[in-house]
Formats: C-alpha cells, structure tokens, sequence
C-alpha cells in the first residue's frame, strides 16, 4: 500500500477510472494522507490509473523546468561573481535550485539548506508532496502543526469516538486498534495509541499508570548507571558519533534546543550500549524523532508546537517524554535489528524485496534501471534504514507510522 | 555555444572517509559554492554533479559519489564503489583517529576496485578542516610526502570546505591523474618490474601538482 500512484494491484474489486489530467490525478491521491480515510478509499486511490501520456508530459514539465533551473542557476552564479557582494537568502536559493538537479527529489525538502528556499524551489517541491502540504518546508514542526485542524469534522469526530471506545478498556483489543489505526490515528489519541500498539501500555487500563512509572523509573536507572561510562575508552566511540550526529538532525527546531539534543543523546547512547549486536548506527536517531514529537504534542497546545520550547514544559514531564521515547523506540528497533547488525541483513532483504516488487509491478521502471545499471541499494538504502524519515515531510511520516505500528 | 570537436570527459569519484569528517561539504562547498555546519549525516550515498571546462578543447564531468563514512555501511562500499575513476580519502586534522582510518579506508578502495588497466585509481588524500587551527599533523609536509608515496597517493591538500581552502586544487590534481592514467598503457604481464618505475614517476608528478 506504500507503493501510491500507478499502482493497481490487479485484485482490487474497484472499477478502475481513466484520468486525464495530472491535476486530477493528484487530487485524487493526495486524500492518502489525509486523517480517517477508510481502506476502501485507499484502495480506490490505489487503484486510480494515470495514462501514459499524462505521465510523460508531465516528466516533460519536470525536464523543462528543470533546464529552466539550470539556466537560472547559471546566470544567478554569473551574477554573483559580478556582485561579488551576496546576500545570503539568494546564495541559498541558487544552492537550493542546483540541488534538485543533482540530488533526488526527496533530499532537498529537509535539508538545512533549504530553509530559505526560493519560490521556485518550494513551488516545484509542492508537486511532488501531498497538496495539503504547504508550509514552509526544512521545519518538520511547522508541516505536522499544520494539519492540525481545531474544528473536527463529523467523520473525524466519530473515529475519535471509536478509538475512545476502544482505549477506554477495561482490556483493549489490540487487533481491534490495530486495524483501526491502519488507516490513520486522531491526533489527540496517538501517543496513547502508540504507546499501546507498540507493546509499551499493557491492554489492561488498570495496569497502565504503575506500568509508566515503573519503565520511566527502569530508563533513569540505566542512564544513572551507564550514561557517565560515555567517555570511557569502551563506549567514547559510539558516544563521540552520536555526539557528531545529534547536532546536525533535523528538523531544525528541534536541532536548536539543547534540552532536545541532551535527550536525544542520552537516549541513543542508552539504547547502543544496551544492544552491542549493532550499536548506534547513522539513521536510528531519526527513529528517535517521531515518537519524541508525538509524545510531546501530549503536552503543548496545538497553537504553540510550531515554536515549541521544551524549556517551558516541567521537568518531570519532559522526563516522561524521554523515558517513553525510549522503550516505544526500542520496541520499534527490536522488529528490525537486523537492519543495523552487521552487514544490514535486514536492508538488504528489503531492498530485495522492492526490487522484487517494482520488477512485478512496473517492469518498464525496473527494466529502465538495470539498463543504465542503476542498483536498488544506490537509491534505495535510505529509504529503508531511515524508515522513509528523510523522504517525506515529518507529519507523513507520523501518519505512516500509524500504519505501520 | 558548444564546439565542433570539443571532447567530452565523464569521471565517476567517490569521496570516502571516517564519519563527520567533512566530505559532504566538501561537495557542498567544491558544487554549490557554500557551507554549513548542519549537513546531516549521508547514510547509503548522496551524489552530485560538478562539470568543468577543462580546457578549450575538453569539458569534464565530475559525477561525485558522497559515500556515507560509518563502518557500519562498510559491507555496502562495493556496490558504490564500482566503475569510479578516481577517489578523495578525507580525514579530519582535529581528530587523529580519522586520519589512522585513511589506510583502513584506502585498503578497503583497492581491494575492491581497480581500474581497466589493473591499477588503483588514483587518489588524493584531503586533510580538511585545516580553518580549525588545531594542527596535528600538518607541520611536516615532507612527511605527509611520504605517507602519500607510501600508500599510494597521487597527492594531498590541506582544505577546508569552512573557508574554501585547496578544493578546486585538489580536484584538478584528481582529474590530471585520471586523464593521464587513461592515456596509460594496460599493464604489461609482469607488474613486479613495472610498477617500481611507474610509482616513482607518479610521486614525481604529485608533487609538483600540489606545488603549483
């Protein structure tokens, strides 16, 4: 079901309908991302046919544009070296607009060069991103803010109400929830849905406060007994990349408070040395960010997240937040440790089965690749060892992630 | 306008080196003519595409392969490496260890990639960061000389990517040996009494390439 546009799993009972236009077809799809679709709908947006023209001319449009940016580019760095004397958004704006040309799609919308993007950079970017993605970019807080509707809708009241339901318990239906969330979890009972799903909360409500406070107390028992060890001459080089790593992740708000970076580090150093099998490996600290920003949301009223300051909240909730970051990221990591374990099995065999899949379900695409000897494990290594955090925006990330759990 | 018989070059490099060392600004700095301290960390590859006009006859294509630098990714190393033509190794002046890591990371380059001809490609050895004004090993240069003759380096550069240091040198120096190792014979049968003589003409040329 990840696999979104042109896809049409030959099996699915909906009447396939031709679209004419791209605009068509990307308003229809772009509702995969919206809250509290129905699995029906999915399918349906799965099924969608675009024609090939309409794919061609529009990787038509993409080329032109793209020359267009080239030429940009070159009278912008001509310009430059008249000028001799730049301002810096423009200096980013060229770097933005060359960027594209070089890199994948996906790279340029979070790096942190692109903070000031230019207008073509985010207009092209906007193509390629769900339409009801437009904020500015780079920030992955600002974009999950943004879909933050305050009035509900009456369909998205009555899923609400579903999911009350069911967490309410006494004992919740794991598999009940599950499925419930497959298409989407309402904001405000994610984590706790979360928390559940991943193993974290027992089912049983009565069990579940004494069970945070004895895990909240277990993670601050591992940080007081191993977190002064990060210098020793054994742990110094796990800790050293992680201290290399955490000051140069995105998204930025969260790179810019020391408080978050302290967490992130305790977090990550905590859960390496606990599991030398593969230890801290480049990608897991993006695993960390999901589920810190859900969890926090908890906490912070949906107006102030896009500023949010960790510095406001008390101590001991953002100690809770920690702990709870931790064991629902271990939980995660314990299904895929033989991603990051040596030789990264488990990457390999997903990349495998990509391959596998793109040979099966667009053989054009596949044969394309081999013939200008393109591996899946060039482009594709990210995709999986990032879980996709570097390939959309944050807020889709979460709301794949639903899915996922 | 293009010329009539204007010779097109197409190099794959590969930029390797111990994490945090610095090599995707490098490509930042040497392809966008900027910097930051925020590039987050490469996992897989990243590439880029840098052209220059070499000469008035010739147009090179660099085609820059950022591979990322955890060991971790290490088993993944031969699957990039494939087809380059040549290779940066970066280390980090402030931090000796990533400079003990260059023969690591050059053994782990020939092992597995040699060029059509049967030799490695050539390499040139970035001693970045050197804006940090903590220089541990810069002081001897004749000493750097000979690390780089000794393991089989066609030159080295201090840079920095901060303050654009030395990478459009570093780079032409690069593309030199790749253009002149092109133009080489395929190695004779008996490489035992060949390579002696071809070393020392490559230190020969190295030199005065990072003198200039």
């Amino acid at each position: 079901s990840l696999i979104k546009p042109g896809s049409k799993p030959p099996t699915t009972p909906v009447k396939l309908k031709k679209v004419s236009t791209f605009q068509e077809f990307e308003s229809n799809t772009s509702d995969a991302w919206d809250l509290g679709d129905d699995d029906d709908e999915l399918l349906a947006i799965a099924a969608e046919n675009l024609n090939t023209e309409v794919v061609m001319e529009t990787a038509h449009k993409v080329i032109q544009n793209h020359s267009k940016l080239q030429e940009q580019h070159k009278f912008q760095e001509e310009h430059l070296q008249e000028e001799n004397q730049v301002e810096s958004a423009e200096l980013t704006s060229v770097v933005c607009g060359d960027n594209r040309l070089v890199k994948s799609v996906s790279e340029g919308h979070t790096s942190s060069s692109s903070d000031n993007a230019s207008e073509n950079s985010s207009m092209q970017r906007s193509q390629s991103l769900p339409q009801t993605f437009t904020p500015p970019l780079a920030s992955g807080m600002a974009d999950y803010n943004t879909s933050v509707t305050p009035a509900l809708t009456e369909r998205e009241a009555s899923r609400l109400d579903k999911f009350k339901q069911l967490l309410a318990g006494p004992n919740t239906d794991l598999e009940e929830l599950r499925k419930l969330s497959w298409s989407g979890i309402p904001k405000r009972v994610r984590p706790i849905a979360w928390k559940l799903l991943s193993g974290y909360l027992p089912a049983n409500v009565d069990r579940r406060e004494s069970t945070l406070q004895r895990k909240r107390k277990e993670y601050f028992a591992f940080v007081e007994q191993y977190y002064d060890s990060r210098n020793d001459e054994n742990h110094q080089d796990t800790y050293r990349q992680i201290h290399i790593d955490i000051p140069r992740m995105s998204p930025e708000v969260l790179r810019l408070q020391p408080k978050v970076t302290e967490i992130f580090e305790r977090i990550l150093f905590i859960w390496a040395i606990r599991h030398p099998a593969s230890g801290y490996v480049q990608g897991i600290n993006d695993l960390v960010t999901p589920f810190f920003v859900v969890f926090i949301c908890e906490y912070i009223e949906e107006e102030e997240v896009e500023n949010f300051d960790v510095s406001n909240l008390p101590e001991e909730v953002l100690q809770n937040i920690e702990a709870d970051s931790y064991w629902c990221m271990s939980k995660l990591l314990d299904g895929i440790q033989d991603n990051y374990t040596f030789a990264q099995p488990g990457i390999q065999k997903k990349v495998k089965m990509l391959e596998e899949l793109v040979s099966r379900i667009d053989e054009q695409v596949h044969r394309h690749l081999d013939q200008h000897e393109v591996k899946y494990l060039q482009f594709a290594f990210r995709w999986m060892n990032n879980l996709l955090m570097r390939e959309v925006p944050l807020r889709c990330t979460i709301r794949l992630w639903d899915t996922y759990q | 306008m293009q010329k009539h018989n204007q010779k097109e070059h197409l190099y794959k490099l590969l930029v390797i080196g111990d994490l945090g060392v610095g090599k995707t600004s490098i490509i930042k700095r040497y392809v966008h003519q900027n910097f930051s301290p925020h590039y987050r960390a490469t996992i897989g590859v990243d590439f880029a595409l840098k052209v220059l006009s070499w000469d008035a006859e010739t147009v090179v294509r660099l085609q820059l392969w950022d591979i990322a630098g955890q060991e971790r990714f290490g088993n993944m190393t031969r699957v990039y490496y494939r087809e380059a033509m040549g290779a940066f190794i970066v280390f980090d002046v402030t931090r000796p260890a990533t400079f003990e890591a260059v023969t690591k990371w050059k053994e782990d380059l020939d092992s597995k990639l040699v060029l059509p001809n049967g030799k490695p490609v050539p390499t040139v050895l970035l001693a970045n960061k050197c804006d940090q004004g903590i220089d541990v090993l810069m002081n001897n240069g004749i000493k750097m000389d000979q690390f780089c003759k000794e393991n089989g380096f066609v030159g080295w550069f201090e840079t920095s990517a901060k303050e654009d240091i030395n990478i459009n040198e570093a780079s032409r120096c690069l593309v030199k040996h790749i253009i002149a190792s092109e133009s080489d014979p395929v190695q004779s049968i008996e490489p035992d009494i060949i390579k002696p003589h071809l070393n020392s003409s490559k230190a020969v040329s190295c030199s005065a390439c990072f003198k200039s």
